[in-house]
């Protein structure tokens, strides 16, 4: 046989291949909705709903004083940061209401709390915070603190130079901070992003990990093995199928929920973050192609995804910044290749930058894939012997 | 005297109206009985009667509501119309239900599939003895009596999952009895046990009835069983065919069996099949069936319907039960999709052997699951290798595929060294597993393009080859249904389809008939034929279903990795009648008695079939004499002693015996 005729065969069978995987994902209803489900409304529902800043935290107050400087000073807990639950009878109820739960904080006023301010003694408030939830008791605890200052600074310059435009007389320094890359500081798009890229990974991970074990559990494989097939040809239809069926997700979602709804800019090159993304997705199939020779059916599967997928999401740097982690978790996750991309993909989207300071990132995430890769089709062809 | 339905056709759902009061020992009546699944119809109106002590069978293919009804009778599936009355108590809710199931033992379809495969042997027994709150005392002895009866007491300890599948399905039927129902309800205990596990495991049904007093509801997709139930119905798409016992049945559809050679074989059955509908070709034998029960007007009819060919060694049988049941099918209406076979292309066999294996081995660690396995298939030639699950014969193929390297020994596919080509014999074989191996979310034509591209065909040639398979197959009409929709006839037509659409040289078909109905499994097998004698293919067949084997030209037989008995299927009858004698079929009026006595007699091996007994004997005039008055002297009558044909399933389970003593002796010899 002619080298131009084996091309021709060898194209011929990787496109038969991956028609038929196209044509068995698309007659998967369950999963299709699936797919569809998390590349749209879940995008939407996710950048939508969750908010790390403060707000709405139930506030209860137990005001022994109640004079005009104690009524001045709750008033300035405000929407939309804090939800003025209402005020406790007992100072003891205060334990019982935070142990229940619904509200977050406990305001104590003392007496003789007014009294004393304009006496011009020091006197202290207290407050009881529920730091369940520690990122946003703590959070509450240092507006708290901030109101409270803020309101005693003004005492004082009132009381200094009774006018309280003699900031001339104190020294001050003012910090005065200026936002880059989303000046609104908008949370939408962040989270949307990193939806976004958790769902990538998911799918890239999950989808040829089940078409192969697939295979093996209605027992096609065995027709596949004692045909001419090599194990490539087998195996790289699936990631070549699923790698067009994410990137055609990640399109709708980009374009027809985050563009549109949330406003989310594309700094960067859009052909250049979807080559990346067809990288990162090939980089990923490989921990699925690894995971479907160690199970034996599609519900291992779905268990070893999650297994593999959810230690990636929540150390690569998506949920928390890697620099927070200890030294063992930042050299393991330099394994997974999430952690490249995302860099990469805020890079391109927010920052706009390009391949001339993402290229160590690019190139890792190459390596990595194909050792990945290579890994997975090693245990493949073994698994058979 | 009991109420007797006796023989009759049930031509659709109509109801015999026999609500007649019940005699006392009717243990399961079934009256009207409809099942749907949303809107496809399982069962379509059935009406059942079971009585105590008998082992009463259903008989069908893959789908025609064998199961629905016995889950309906077992108390855990609801049913749509219709009465089913167990012990007396009609089940129609779940609490009637939880009335009888204590007295009901159910083994559910599927090899083992009520064990725990982690738990032992013996936890497996226990378990399910207390669950059904069987004293401990009790438990203890039966278990013991169980493990012997099975020969699974030397296993007790381990792992169910570590057990063949035979051993498995005989485990299966010590958890349901261990508390002893009253009624057992068997769905297809036998299927994918091979027949040396299956001989056993009806010689313990059959003990434990006689005993226990116990009746057996069973069902089975092998035809060739019918005739080890007392009283049968056959189903067919949700309804009754036939009832009645086996001679009852087989009066039915009366006429003969005329088993003859006839060269040139391919003429002679297309003379033959102008006039009659079931023409089968086993190997170099012809099988006809005709309405004649007359054997000299059989034989005349089928002379001049010859013509000029002349048949050699005509012999006239009774039909076997598979025959009648294929002629009621034919009866219902059902035709066999007609083989419209394209032209071959020429055969360019030069005279070279299209598989040839030598000295094959293969071990895994310290087991040998091949040992020197050595045979030759000529082009056009249908090989047959026999054996239980675990005998080594997937590993054969395997190694012949070139998809697992031997261990030593040489082997040639298609003239192709198996150890240094594997590529190119990957190209010239065709391979169709026992699972069909078709994308079921996948259309006809979609899976037939999807293996042409993978062989590498063109457009054009895929397009040849498309119409090819559609018209071998008899597809047409389901080029655009998707494959899991298809029956399992179908599928399975469509699945050779596949394998050959390359056109091979060597075709290799892993245990292919499962599940398949008997017209549809008649039609597969006339392909094969075709295939080998027309194209000059040669055809390598894997099997465990011994009346498949019956097609081959030649057999061998594997046990424990090695080649035990080797020919074609009328050498191995003849050597093995030669060896052990021929079968004695004795019927009388108390089967378990006559057993008993029998054995005390000395006749070693007879055993329960139906309600008759199967023995060997090398001098069955002398044997008779001495059978007659052994059981007149007990005062059982003698109805009726008969010469019959030896099975290959006899055959098969006679070779593995006579191997399985030799090692026991050698295993003694040795500890001696």
């Amino acid at each position: 046989m002619r080298v131009s005729d084996r091309l021709t065969v060898w194209c011929r069978r990787i496109a038969v291949m991956t028609r038929k995987e196209l044509l068995q994902l698309f007659r998967d209803i369950p999963l299709m909705a699936f797919l569809i489900y998390s590349f749209t409304l879940s995008v939407y529902v996710t950048g939508n709903g969750i908010q790390t800043q403060l707000k709405n935290a139930g506030l209860l107050v137990s005001d022994a004083d109640r004079s005009v400087s104690s009524r001045e000073l709750i008033s300035r807990f405000h929407s939309p940061y804090f939800r003025f639950d209402g005020e406790l009878a007992h100072p003891n109820e205060g334990f019982v209401r935070l142990d229940r739960g619904g509200s977050m904080m406990v305001l104590d006023i003392p007496t003789r709390f007014h009294e004393a301010l304009v006496s011009g003694e020091s006197t202290a408030v207290q407050l009881l915070v529920d730091t369940t939830n520690s990122p946003q008791g703590l959070s509450a605890a240092g507006y708290a603190a901030r109101i409270v200052g803020q309101f005693s600074q003004e005492l004082i310059m009132t009381r200094n130079g009774q006018t309280g435009s003699s900031s001339t007389t104190v020294p001050m320094i003012l910090s005065d901070h200026r936002v880059w890359f989303n000046q609104d500081q908008n949370e939408t798009w962040f989270e949307s992003i990193s939806h976004l890229l958790r769902m990538i990974t998911i799918f890239a991970v999950l989808l040829p990990a089940a078409a192969l074990v697939r295979e093996k559990e209605r027992g096609t494989v065995e027709q596949l093995l004692v045909s001419p097939l090599t194990p490539a040809q087998i195996m790289l239809p699936k990631v070549v199928a699923m790698t067009l069926v994410i990137l055609g997700a990640t399109a709708v979602a980009l374009f027809g929920v985050m563009l549109p709804v949330f406003g989310v800019p594309i700094r960067g090159s859009v052909s250049l973050l979807f080559l990346l993304t067809a990288l990162f997705i090939v980089a990923t199939a490989g921990i699925g192609v690894f995971a479907s020779t160690v199970t034996k059916n599609q519900a291992q599967v779905g268990m070893m995804t999650l297994l593999v997928v959810a230690p990636m999401l929540l150390l690569s740097g998506i949920f928390t910044p890697l620099e927070t982690m200890p030294a063992w978790v930042r050299y393991l996750m330099a394994l997974s290749p999430l952690r490249y991309f995302i860099e990469i993909a805020t890079g391109i989207l927010l920052k706009g930058i390009g391949l001339e300071m993402l290229w160590s990132q690019a190139l890792s995430m190459l390596a990595l894939g194909v050792s990945l890769f290579g890994f997975g089709m090693w245990r493949f062809r073994r698994q058979f012997r | 005297m009991q109420q007797h339905y006796g023989p009759s056709i049930h031509s659709s759902s109509t109801q015999s109206s026999v609500l007649s009061p019940q005699p006392s020992d009717t243990i399961v009546n079934v009256s009207g009985f409809v099942k749907r699944y949303k809107k496809h119809m399982a069962v379509d109106g059935i009406d059942l009667e079971i009585r105590k002590g008998e082992i009463y069978g259903l008989i069908g293919p893959d789908g025609a509501g064998k199961s629905s009804l016995m889950k309906a009778i077992a108390g855990v599936l609801t049913y749509d119309e219709g009465t089913v009355e167990v012990f007396g108590t009609l089940v129609d809710s779940e609490r009637a239900a939880e009335r009888v199931k204590e007295r009901i033992g159910f083994l559910p379809q599927g090899l083992g599939l009520n064990l725990y495969p982690d738990l032992s042997v013996e936890e497996n027994i226990d378990f399910f003895a207390r669950l059904r709150l069987v004293p401990e005392q009790q438990l203890t002895e039966r278990k013991t009596r169980l493990l012997a009866m099975t020969r699974l007491d030397k296993y007790r300890d381990r792992a169910m999952k570590n057990l063949s599948g035979g051993m498995k399905q005989k485990l299966g039927l010590i958890c349901t009895l261990i508390h002893e129902p009253e009624l057992a309800i068997l769905d297809e205990p036998t299927t994918g046990v091979d027949p040396v596990s299956r001989r056993d495991f009806w010689a313990i049904l059959a003990e434990l009835l006689l005993e226990k007093g116990m009746t057996a509801l069973v069902s089975t997709a092998y035809m060739d069983e019918a005739s080890r139930f007392h009283r049968l119905s056959f189903l067919s798409g949700g309804k009754v065919l036939a009832s009645g016992t086996p001679a009852e049945v087989q009066m039915l559809a009366p006429g003969s069996m005329v088993t003859f050679e006839a060269t040139p074989q391919l003429d002679a059955i297309a003379r033959l099949k102008i006039r009659y509908k079931q023409v089968e070709a086993l190997g170099p034998l012809l099988h006809v069936f005709t309405d004649d029960t007359d054997p000299a007007a059989a034989m005349q009819s089928i002379t001049s319907s010859l013509g000029i060919i002349k048949p050699m060694q005509l012999r006239v049988n009774e039909p076997e039960l598979e025959d009648v049941f294929v002629a009621l099918l034919l009866r219902q209406g059902e035709q066999p999709t007609a083989i419209e076979m394209p032209p071959a292309a020429p055969v360019t066999s030069n005279g070279t052997l299209a598989i040839e294996a030598k000295d094959l081995i293969r071990d895994f660690g310290t087991f040998r699951a091949v040992d020197r396995v050595s045979f030759q298939v000529k082009p056009g030639e249908i090989f047959g290798l026999l054996g239980a699950n675990g005998a080594g014969k997937t590993t054969v193929i395997k190694m012949l595929n070139g998809i697992m390297p031997p261990t030593g020994g040489e082997g040639w596919v298609a003239g192709a060294d198996m150890k240094t080509a594997g590529g190119a014999i990957k190209e010239r074989i065709g391979y169709m597993s026992q699972a069909f191996s078709l994308y079921l979310d996948l259309t006809v034509v979609e899976n037939i393009r999807l293996f042409a591209g993978i062989y590498g065909l063109d457009a054009n040639a895929t397009d040849q080859r498309l119409k090819w398979i559609v018209s071998m197959a008899g597809l047409k009409g389901y080029e655009s249904s998707l494959t899991g929709r298809l029956p399992m006839g179908v599928r399975q037509r469509l699945a050779l389809g596949c394998a050959l659409v390359h056109q091979p040289r060597v075709l290799f078909l892993d245990e292919p008939t499962s599940g398949v109905d008997p017209i549809g499994r008649r039609h597969f097998w006339d392909i094969l034929s075709r295939l080998a004698r027309e194209e000059g293919v040669a055809i390598l067949v894997t099997t465990h279903y011994m009346s498949e084997a019956e097609h081959c030209d030649h057999l061998a037989l594997m046990y424990a990795g090695r080649i035990v008995a080797e020919g074609s299927p009328v050498d191995m009858k003849r050597q093995v009648e030669k060896e052990a004698g021929q079968l004695l079929e004795v019927a009388t009026d108390q089967p378990g008695p006559a057993l008993r006595r029998v054995t005390q007699a000395g006749f070693v091996g007879a055993a329960l079939f139906g309600t008759k007994l199967h023995l060997l004997s090398l001098d069955p005039s002398q044997d008779e004499a001495r059978l007659r008055t052994a059981l007149s002297s007990d005062g059982v009558q003698v109805q009726d002693v008969l010469i019959r044909p030896l099975s290959l399933e006899d055959v098969f389970v006679y070779r593995v015996l006579v191997v399985e003593r030799q090692e026991q002796a050698t295993v003694k010899g040795a500890a001696a």
